[in-house]
């Protein structure tokens, strides 16, 4: 039998319809953790990229419920964007962003501050990029540099620079070796700030 | 199969055989995540599951298996338990899945897993074929915890977390090179020299 032609066809379409099956199951049986999980990254990044907002010696659900407490959740005024209120007044934004990076999508939070020029801080929760290469602009030495980053006055609010170039308003030094993901990257947060500036109440 | 049988299945996959100061596979992984013990361990792990029950499956199936399409199983039964192992980590310890990051997912393509399933299960009995895959998968495992050890004591100054006397303290001046990549490929080295060596003086003596 094993002679025949189709059998190879076939014994490859059994085992992977098998096999597929089960981790699809399997994937659906977890689903919901795995979600919560991710909820949960993203939660905390919001808290890190406003002031002094993450504490990280608190728990996971302490931490959960600091964001439940002290964020607003996206209103149409503030165009997506969640906020920390002091007695009513913003004092900050936390803007989710995404967009594809060189492999897949590249998501993260940026912070901005209430005067809408000045960036507290980003984080990079999800992305795969080349590791080593383009991910690392997910580590602290490459997001480290927008803490209190003043947005460029020009058309486009930041830039990324060669290592080692002199720096004005709006500009970072790219990781060197990653020009896909820091082109990408570059892009993603300038559409996203762009686009969100126009939006938002002042 | 019979207590020697078993002993020099061990032998061969511990010692004379072993995957990565013999057979030099599997050294993208070995360089990647040995720069803290808790990894490794959570790496060997993944590879003692993936290897042992991916090399069960193939020897199930070896009789069915035309021989033209093999490869494409073994692959197919490989990621299928890779993925299992991703789905775990990210459902019930996504932090450790964070830390290993692309890795979990390149075990898929760690030459040892393919390789017993190529040398010995495609041709062996179910039992012979998981013994031989769990002592080539140990072998991995054992190097490599010795060369995290190194790596987080001297980089770091601790193991799995935990203050080292005198390492942690403030005497010792942490050499910051252990734990980047280039640390791994110093100390893989090493001990893969120290290990031939032991072997090669052994191998004479016999003569």
């Amino acid at each position: 039998m094993k002679e025949k032609r189709w059998f190879p066809v076939m014994y490859m379409f059994v085992i992977t319809a098998i096999v597929s099956t089960a981790v699809i199951g399997f994937s659906q049986y977890t689903r919901e953790r795995v979600q919560a999980n991710m909820e949960r990254t993203f939660e905390i990044a919001v808290l890190k990229v406003l002031p002094g907002m993450f504490e990280p010696d608190l728990s996971f659900v302490e931490l959960h419920k600091k964001f439940q407490q002290e964020i607003d959740k996206p209103t149409d005024k503030t165009a997506g964007a969640y906020t920390l209120r002091k007695n009513g007044t913003i004092e900050a934004y936390a803007l989710p962003i995404e967009g594809q990076g060189f492999w897949a999508k590249i998501k993260a939070v940026i912070g901005i501050e209430a005067d809408k020029k000045t960036i507290t801080g980003i984080v990079i929760y999800e992305q795969t990029e080349t590791p080593g290469l383009g991910a690392e602009v997910a580590k602290k030495e490459f997001t480290d540099q927008f803490e209190n980053l003043k947005m460029s006055a020009q058309d486009k609010p930041i830039a990324f620079r060669r290592a080692g170039e002199e720096l004005q308003d709006g500009q970072v030094h790219a990781v060197t070796g990653a020009t896909q993901t820091s082109t990408r990257l570059e892009k993603i947060i300038n559409d996203n700030l762009i686009q969100w500036l126009e939006k938002v109440e002042n | 199969m019979t207590n020697r049988q078993i002993k020099q299945l061990a032998y061969e996959g511990l010692w004379k055989n072993n995957p990565i100061f013999v057979q030099v596979l599997g050294i993208c992984s070995t360089l990647a995540v040995t720069n803290l013990v808790l990894n490794t361990i959570v790496m060997c792990a993944a590879l003692v599951f993936t290897v042992s029950l991916s090399a069960l499956t193939v020897s199930i199936l070896r009789d069915f298996t035309p021989r033209n399409i093999r490869m494409m199983i073994e692959t197919l039964i490989i990621a299928f338990y890779v993925i299992i192992i991703d789905v775990i980590l990210k459902a019930y310890w996504p932090q450790m899945s964070e830390n290993l990051g692309p890795y979990v997912g390149l075990i898929i393509t760690n030459c040892i897993v393919m390789g017993r399933c190529e040398a010995c299960a495609i041709s062996n009995p179910p039992a012979r074929a998981m013994l031989d895959a769990i002592f080539n998968a140990l072998g991995y495992s054992f190097i490599l915890l010795i060369i995290a050890t190194f790596r987080e004591v001297l980089g770091m100054g601790t193991f799995l977390g935990f203050g080292v006397p005198y390492f942690s303290g403030q005497y010792w001046d942490k050499w910051t090179i252990m734990v980047m990549p280039p640390g791994a490929f110093f100390v893989l080295a090493i001990v893969v020299w120290t290990f031939r060596t032991v072997q090669m003086s052994q191998e004479d003596k016999k003569k």
